[in-house]
């Protein structure tokens, strides 16, 4: 305990020492590089470059620092409820909240030393524009930091207050992590407010004069951005939590231990899917709402400078869906008896894949002069659209939850009177769900804009009203189901933990992609159609640079992250007897 | 069913499966014609090898399945499987040598473009554009105008653009690459765009700039309504808007509202 406590101090002087450095180090290159222009140099380095870095990777860790207390908060609430019915059950989601918990507080220094930074790199290398945003949001910088401190205060006394309020105390302690997560929100609110504030500006004038503080915090795309974020970081965080789970997993020789994180992997990647299913319409609600304030925001994303990036993205997306469907059909493996469901795992891999066949097929074709039938293939081309896409990425998530309905069934038995009609009605439901949001994908591919816009609209209430309906349905039909085999927590292959990493690299490389297709919008404005950015590099980079930086912060980001991993690990030994009572048994949960 | 099912697996093992169905879906896609860009085939097979990857990796015993037919040699197999084993040994390290080769050596075809469907135009230069009051109301919009609208289109774009506005004008094969004459029945074109959008594409137009199309700039000043740029004919500002008009009359959309 000495020992751990020891290293912890090590650690936090290490990363105070880092930040001290940081420090020096930018206000003697300000010391030398100033200049009293609207964009003063600092070090001869390419501002535009150190603040898309610096504000993607402080992005990155307040994503990940404000998703991990939402689900481990909830967590620890399930247990804390459980405590009267089944104490184990209690202790072991008690376990795993605190487990995911314990990798926030080296997190959170790396929020603030990387916010840090960007402040100090925006304040000294836009002055002008700096001026002009604190000219407009003076208040919310007060505001701000005060959050930011509640935060703070309430995530140490939550983490290291764990062990201390237990038992009575617990409500407490509850009370103590849903303070953190609303002051973590209203933190991120704000920072959203100046960014899109950057993207949708109102409350000011033509000439950028402000009329009203509430019209510019609450501008178009900032309810639109801020629920966007809420859900992706939930995602992001929850992959984050599940590549460190298949980390400890593959470093572990014991069993139990195995049992535990393999638990803690399924538990992240099962958040994070049932997030995903919702992230592509949190998506296409500000991609909506951006296309409503500004056409130039369609026409530069959607067809223009920056429309390859979606193909990109498209095809990332895929691997996201696919790799969590993969873990999760690996999963079955867990489970003694769960051949009927393995068998359709080949038929849901092909339906995945062609839906994301679909989803990713461009409408502009990149072609050589050989190959070229003028940008539009007139087979292919006529999936480059938006209904077939939507079509194919509805179906994709309806086969998602099939799978996921699927695990619940595996090695279980129900035992109410009407199993079988429940089953079919429910199968039934699905398969409507399916045909229903094909039929509505075809007729708005044949009807006008307005109207497909609608059916897409249709396409998501069919999606959401099918999942609430059947999964109702699937929790009355297995009440008190018998379980005939339990899950063997711990013997999912390996191949399923480093499915769980990729999907980290995979979700942080697509946040940097994402993060740069929402700024890169604005093209040659600070503060879009207000403020022109006249910069030297203002400018869009070429796709290839692009990939390369994002690939570059996704580096930085995953070495900083093994810190705070490390840190983690070395923060607590193994307690033997915790672990042979915690390790999870029994039915899918 | 069941029995034509063991007896594919018992000849044609896993990895020789899964090989066929893979070359199969390839020779499917290049078989398309016109041809599928390369581009997309790729991004076709990776999702192809994406999901067999998968599909063999689902289970211990399906990996054991692909792999053990690699390295098991008994010595007591009948002969077409060895021959199957023998022929995969060969053509696999023989198609990925020849990827990279294709991949390496050196062409002379100028690289595949990676062309913008819509040029991005900055909000400023939108800005500067004025639609007229009886073009800004789609409702409002007068039969006469269009019909004007349709003469104008018939006489200069038609040619390219084709009579029905399908893209399929007697000029249109002419410029194949990288992209041929605009088809405004098609979903992607003008019904996804604002009337200050096209008005800007038709008088910017691309031949002169870095838009890479061969769409000429239909301009003339109200000022100087003959004086030409590119075309001797060239469209004044309300005959442009006209011509806009049409075009959406003609297809059944609408411009995007801004």
């Amino acid at each position: 305990m000495a020992a751990d406590s020891a290293n912890r101090s090590r650690w936090r002087g290490t990363l105070r020492a880092a930040c001290l450095v940081a420090s020096l180090f930018c206000t003697a290159a300000w010391a030398q590089g100033s200049d009293p222009g609207d964009y003063p140099t600092i070090a001869g380095i390419n501002s535009r470059l150190a603040v898309w870095i610096a504000a993607q990777l402080h992005l990155m860790f307040a994503a990940f620092v404000l998703a991990v207390p939402m689900f481990a908060v909830f967590i620890e609430f399930l247990g804390w409820r459980a405590e009267k019915t089944d104490r184990v059950a209690a202790r072991r989601h008690d376990w795993l909240a605190h487990e995911m918990a314990s990798l926030l507080p080296v997190a959170y220094s790396l929020t603030a030393i990387t916010g840090a930074l960007l402040g100090f790199l925006l304040f000294t290398a836009y002055p002008k524009f700096m001026h002009h945003l604190t000219g407009v949001f003076g208040p919310t910088f007060i505001v701000y930091p005060l959050f930011f401190v509640a935060e703070t205060l309430c995530l140490y006394f939550w983490y290291y207050g764990w062990h201390r309020w237990q038992g009575d105390k617990k409500w407490f302690h509850l009370l103590l992590g849903l303070a953190l997560n609303v002051f973590g929100t209203i933190v991120m609110f704000i920072a959203d407010a100046w960014a899109t504030y950057m993207m949708t500006p109102a409350g000011v004038t033509e000439q950028g004069a402000l009329v009203s503080l509430y019209d510019a915090v609450w501008n178009p795309g900032w309810m639109p951005l801020n629920i966007h974020r809420l859900v992706a970081n939930v995602t992001f965080g929850a992959l984050l939590c599940s590549a460190y789970a298949a980390y400890r997993l593959l470093l572990s020789d014991d069993a139990r231990e195995r049992a535990l994180y393999d638990w803690m992997g399924y538990t992240g990647n099962l958040i994070a899917l049932f997030t995903m299913l919702f992230l592509p319409f949190a998506g296409y609600y500000f991609g909506f709402e951006l296309f409503a304030f500004s056409a130039t925001y369609g026409v530069t994303l959607m067809g223009g400078v920056l429309s390859w990036l979606f193909i990109i993205q498209a095809i990332v997306i895929a691997v996201l869906f696919i790799g969590a469907a993969y873990y999760s059909w690996l999963g079955l493996l867990r489970i003694p008896g769960s051949e009927a469901q393995q068998r359709w795992s080949p038929v849901f891999n092909v339906l995945l894949i062609a839906g994301f066949a679909v989803w990713a097929t461009p409408h502009t074709m990149a072609a050589s002069i050989e190959e070229s039938t003028g940008g539009f293939h007139p087979v292919l081309g006529a999936l480059g659209v938006m209904a077939p896409k939507m079509i194919a990425v509805t179906l994709v998530l309806v086969v998602l939850y099939a799978s996921y309905l699927l695990y619940r069934r595996a090695g279980r038995v129900p035992t109410v009177g009407w199993a079988r009609t429940g089953t079919t009605v429910e199968w039934g439901l699905v398969g409507l769900m399916a045909v229903t949001i094909a039929a509505l994908g075809i007729f708005g591919y044949f009807a006008p804009a307005h109207i497909r816009i609608k059916t897409s609209i249709w396409q998501i209430y069919v999606l959401i009203g099918g999942i609430a309906a059947t999964f109702f349905l699937d929790q009355a039909l297995l009440r008190g189901a018998k379980t005939v085999a339990a899950v063997r927590w711990g013997t999912m292959p390996r191949r399923g933990q480093y499915v769980l990493v990729l999907l980290a690299v995979v979700i942080v490389w697509l946040m940097g992609l994402m993060g740069y297709a929402r700024s890169g919008a604005r093209l040659n404005w600070h503060v879009f159609g207000i403020m022109e950015d006249t910069s030297p590099n203002a400018g869009l980079p070429s796709l290839g640079e692009a990939a390369l930086v994002i690939t570059l912060i996704t580096a930085i980001f995953f070495a900083l992250l093994a810190v705070a991993f490390a840190v983690a690990g070395m923060a607590r030994g193994t307690d033997e007897r915790a672990l042979v009572e915690l390790s999870p048994q029994g039915e899918p949960q | 069913m069941t029995r034509l099912r063991d007896a594919w697996r018992t000849h044609v093992p896993l990895p020789t499966s899964v090989v066929l169905i893979v070359a199969a879906i390839y020779v499917a896609l290049k078989l398309v014609r016109p041809v599928i860009p390369g581009s997309v085939i790729l991004l076709y097979m990776g999702f192809v090898i994406a999901g067999a990857t998968i599909h063999v990796t689902l289970d211990d015993a399906r990996i054991r399945r692909f792999l053990d037919f690699f390295v098991e040699v008994s010595g007591r197999e009948p002969r077409a499987i060895r021959a199957q084993r023998w022929a995969l040994l060969a053509v696999i390290p023989l198609v990925l040598g020849w990827w990279v080769y294709d991949a390496l050596r050196p062409k002379y075809a100028p690289p595949v473009e990676i062309f913008q469907r819509h040029p991005t135009v900055g909000e400023e230069v939108l800005k500067r554009v004025t639609v007229p009051a009886w073009a800004a109301d789609p409702a409002k919009w007068r039969a006469e105008d269009v019909a004007v609208g349709k003469r104008l289109y018939e006489a200069n774009c038609a040619v390219c653009h084709g009579e029905k506005l399908d893209g399929q004008g007697p000029a249109a094969e002419g410029f194949r690459y990288p992209i041929r004459p605009a088809n405004f029945t098609d979903a992607g074109t003008i019904a996804q765009l604002t009337l200050p959008y096209v008005y800007w594409r038709l008088t910017v137009g691309g031949i002169q700039n870095q838009f890479n199309s061969a769409m000429p700039k239909w301009t003339a000043s109200d000022a100087e309504p003959d004086a030409s740029t590119l075309h001797s004919n060239d469209l004044t500002s309300d005959e442009a808007w006209k011509v806009i008009l049409y075009i959406y009359r003609g297809s059944g959309f609408e411009p995007r509202r801004e």
